[in-house]
């Protein structure tokens, strides 16, 4: 076994080492070196085009929800974007300055940081069946429906929950008002905060969790539990899905199978900024296999893939030789890492986790995903495209820490840190040389589908060089964080394979949820390491409250470099994301949710 | 024969008990997601997740959990919701069910009529250069994994990424419809599927009736049969290959009943929205209520077709009474 992965290592790099000499460099967008403090605009280009035409879209899997107060992935906010809008969103080629949509101009922030005023514009309508103008009142009852038992919302706990009036639990029964918004006339909403949490509020308000819900049609199907209003969505985008115009029973989407996107007879193009170029759009489920699906978006006519993820590299390599202008990359707006439970022996010991990490070649686990062209290595937890980026130092974070300024690795500073360990507790299994030599094997959980296999596997072949034995398991993603990494007291001493990826644009939301010890939970704990530092916890609640810009930035990139000095865990990509499509698509990719922007995508 | 069916029915309520009382318990016992986790979104507060678990019913005892998943079962023959999108499982597989049958039933004509045929030919030719090539191809079909006969088709037949463009290739498959209702799109979207799923099965099913029929070739009565003057076609076709084909039915019920749940390969290299895609993509996600649903559909195809296969066992084999 142990040959086996470090074959496997060796001809992987080999292999993607072709892959990404072949691919050359193309780090666009990933916003390092800038010469401005500012940091850059991370997205996809945005390209001009022509009315008309019905763009097909070969997905692998089904949107989670049409409802908006419940849909919290890339494929379902690519669905939820196009047919309806939020308070505010993001141009495709910006996804750091959130423009105001319903919103008729940025958020009135009170000096206090505890009320936020927006006001929506005029003329914005819901498509039929429903019909009218939107008001402020329907954003309200957005916010009131995401707290109840009947819409399970997966953010709005973590990052509304500081709105005055919002239970602490999801509100069973009829639907209650939350007193902390108020719609003070059909223009304006205003949110009452309990703490002086408006900037992170502010950030969060692109969520789809703002698009309004007409109450007097949807609070019917929101008296069932779960609710039915996914089945009768109403829709103010450009495009809706397609339903009965006399019901409301969306009759374009069956599930696992197809959604038929056309357009909203009762949109106005004076209202909004997007261009909304497309006809129709025909979402294709069911496309696993990601190799022919790309093939044939590439080979095809009107064709865009995938919402699964990037090509297969052998696929994008070839792209990229013949048919370059076919392929568009974005930022993907996370880090992916490699965490240790620092409650667990022998990562509660903090020189340990710095050899290990010293140690590590981190080029070698990028090469797992596709190589450099497929993303940066990782050297913090502000990845391009989040304010804070530049401030952090860009793609040289935290360099000044010896152990993780090399990322090829480097087995001396490793030794350093191992014997280092060694001295402060003679006790532990360490030889002259700086290698482990306990003979417990150390609980690793990684996923069974590559390229994350992969990268487990060869982290694997690393750990065993510095002497440690991993009882390395395999299981499905979704099992690795919701029975095993996401739970702290299955003692998983090493996850491979975990990764935070942005809500909206802001370094709190990076860090917060992530490496702050108040927010470790019993379940679903995305703290993997059980980071719980009094300095960092303390530094993160007086950062919450520093109003939008330079200072925050600067804030959220100092608690990025207390938190490398703890050696949590080992950064290894900011990724990119990869989409392909037919030679006769405009293809444009917005960099907020990283999947197709179908409101400025057109067929040339 | 009526007690015998009454028997066998009875017999087949405690089998689908049985199974879906194993499933449940595989279910519980292996690691799968946490439904109410991956509903509950990212960093759930333990309110949010005790809320879901609540919706759910997850916070009953197992036992109870089953005992009212049975219960509508019984009662309202209602499979729940899906975990994922809260839409009825009920509604999804009977959505599928036609497409599934309609690839499952369509492979087993392809495969008898190229199955039969060789083996017939391959037995009264025997050890000529015709057997030869017909077991030759039988070998390397059987040896071909069907995902990748499924993508080399693809590749090189399907039209918009075949070399030689000839059949609709993955996703032709029509979101509505059925070959009653829509086969000008339904029909051109299955030849290649039908051709790749009966590949395998044409193969075993004539190596298999090969090796009857040269068994049976050599009985007593087929001496007798030729020695009373019968001609050569007759002695094969009536008396050989009647004898030899009887326990073709047996394993060709079998084989449609679990292809009505398991052409999962063939349905997700072709993308055709089947039931095996169903159970393939909720066994992934954890989705117990869907699991259970295409496990209990699937038993029921195989013990039901079993049946059917027994009684018309009665019709063929004239040794055989109930």
């Amino acid at each position: 076994m142990k040959m086996s992965v470090r074959v496997l290592a060796l001809a992987i790099a080999a292999a993607l080492t072709l892959f990404a000499a072949a691919c050359g460099s193309s780090d666009n967008g990933g916003g390092g070196g800038g010469s401005s403090k500012a940091e850059k605009a991370a997205g996809g280009e945005i390209k001009a085009g022509k009315k008309g035409g019905t763009l097909t879209y070969l997905a692998a899997s089904d949107v989670d929800y049409l409802d908006t107060g419940q849909t919290y992935y890339t494929f379902g906010y690519m669905v939820a974007f196009a047919t309806n809008r939020t308070l505010y969103s993001f141009k495709p080629n910006d996804s750091v300055h959130p423009v105001p949509d319903l919103a008729t101009g940025p958020p009135e922030v009170s000096a206090d940081n505890k009320t936020i005023t927006v006001h929506i514009r005029k003329g914005v309508k819901y498509a039929p069946p429903v019909n009218r103008e939107v008001t402020t009142k329907d954003i309200k009852y957005a916010f009131e429906r995401s707290f109840s038992k009947e819409v399970p919302s997966g953010y709005a706990g973590a990052w509304f929950s500081s709105i005055v009036g919002t239970p602490d639990k999801p509100n069973s029964g009829d639907i209650k008002p939350i007193s902390g918004i108020e719609t003070p006339d059909d223009q304006t909403i205003v949110f009452k905060l309990k703490d002086a949490s408006a900037p992170l509020v502010t950030q969060a308000l692109v969520m789809p969790i703002t698009v309004p819900v007409p109450e007097e049609y949807a609070s019917k199907w929101d008296k069932s539990t779960p609710s039915k209003f996914d089945q009768y969505q109403s829709f103010t985008g450009p495009y809706m899905v397609k339903n009965d115009p006399t019901t409301g029973k969306v009759t374009g989407r069956v599930p696992g199978k197809s959604i038929a996107i056309v357009r909203n007879p009762n949109w106005d193009p004076k209202t909004d900024f997007r261009p909304a170029y497309l006809d129709a759009v025909n979402i294709e489920e069911g496309n696993d296999d990601l190799a022919t699906a790309s093939r044939r978006a590439l080979n095809g006519q009107s064709t865009v893939c995938c919402d699964a993820g990037s090509p297969p590299a052998q696929v994008l390599k070839q792209a990229l030789a013949r048919q370059s202008d076919q392929v568009e990359f974005v930022p993907s707006g996370g880090t992916r890492y490699i965490a240790f439970d620092t409650k667990v022996k022998p990562f509660d010991d903090i020189n340990i986790r710095k050899a290990i990490i010293a140690a590590s070649n981190r080029d070698a686990l990028r090469l797992t995903r596709g190589g450099k062209v497929l993303g940066d290595i990782a050297t913090g937890w502000i990845p391009p495209g989040i304010p804070g980026f530049e401030e952090a130092g860009g793609l040289k974070q935290n360099v000044d820490l010896d152990f993780l300024a090399h990322p090829e690795g480097d087995p001396a500073i490793a030794k350093k840190y191992m014997l280092a360990a060694k001295q402060d507790d003679p006790s532990l299994p360490i030889d002259a040389n700086g290698k482990w030599t306990g003979g417990e094997k150390l609980l690793t959980i990684a996923t069974n589908a590559d390229p994350g296999k992969k990268t487990a596997e060869v982290f694997q072949g690393q750990m065993e060089q510095l002497g440690f034995k991993l009882n390395f398991r395999i299981v499905p993603q979704d099992t690795l964080y919701t029975k095993f990494c996401g739970v702290p007291k299955a003692d998983v001493a090493i996850c491979p394979n975990v990764g935070w990826f942005k809500d909206f644009s802001d370094p709190q939301s990076m860090l917060d949820a992530t490496f702050n010890g108040k927010n470790i939970l019993q379940q679903g704990n995305v703290n993997w390491p059980q980071l719980d530092v009094p300095a960092i916890n303390d530094a993160m609640k007086a950062a919450s409250t520093v109003p939008v810009g330079a200072e925050r930035n600067q804030a959220w990139a100092k608690i990025n470099h207390m938190i490398a000095e703890q050696a949590p865990a080992i950064p290894w990509i900011w990724d990119k994301t990869a989409s392909v499509g037919s030679a006769n698509v405009n293809q444009v990719v917005n960099g907020y949710d990283t999947a197709h922007d179908l409101s400025f995508t057109s067929i040339k | 024969m009526i007690p015998f069916i009454i028997r066998r029915l009875l017999w087949m309520v405690v089998l689908l008990l049985v199974i879906s009382f194993l499933t449940y318990i595989i279910f519980y016992t292996l690691p799968a997601a946490d439904p109410a986790a991956l509903r509950a979104g990212r960093q759930p507060s333990p309110e949010l997740l005790a809320s879901i678990r609540q919706t759910l019913g997850l916070d009953d005892p197992w036992y109870i959990q089953y005992f009212k998943y049975l219960k509508r079962l019984v009662l309202h023959f209602d499979f729940g919701y899906s975990y994922q999108n809260n839409i009825s499982v009920k509604q999804q597989i009977f959505d599928r069910l036609p497409v599934s049958a309609t690839l499952a039933f369509g492979a087993a004509v392809v495969w008898l009529l190229i199955g039969i045929p060789v083996g017939i030919i391959s037995a009264i030719r025997r050890g000529t250069w015709m057997d030869r090539v017909a077991m030759g191809g039988a070998l390397v079909a059987i040896s071909a994994p069907v995902y990748w006969l499924g993508l080399v088709s693809l590749y090189l037949f399907s039209k918009d990424l075949g070399k030689f463009p000839i059949f609709e290739g993955q996703g032709a498959y029509p979101s509505t419809g059925s070959i009653f209702t829509n086969p000008q799109e339904v029909i051109p979207a299955l030849i290649m599927p039908w051709f790749v799923l009966a590949a395998s099965f044409a193969a075993v099913y004539a190596r298999f009736l090969r090796g009857n029929l040269l068994e049976v070739m050599s009985e007593d009565y087929i001496r007798t049969a030729r020695s009373k003057g019968l001609r050569e076609r007759r002695v094969v076709f009536k008396h050989g290959v009647r004898s030899a084909i009887t326990p073709i039915v047996t394993i060709l019920g079998l084989d449609l009943g679990i292809l009505l749940t398991q052409a999962i390969l063939t349905e997700t290299v072709f993308n055709i929205p089947g039931i095996g895609r169903l159970a393939f993509d909720a066994i992934q996600k954890s989705d117990l209520p869907t699991v259970q649903g295409t496990v209990l559909v699937g038993a029921f195809a195989i013990i039901f077709l079993n049946l059917l296969v027994d009684i018309v066992y009665a019709f063929l084999d004239p040794r055989v009474r109930y």
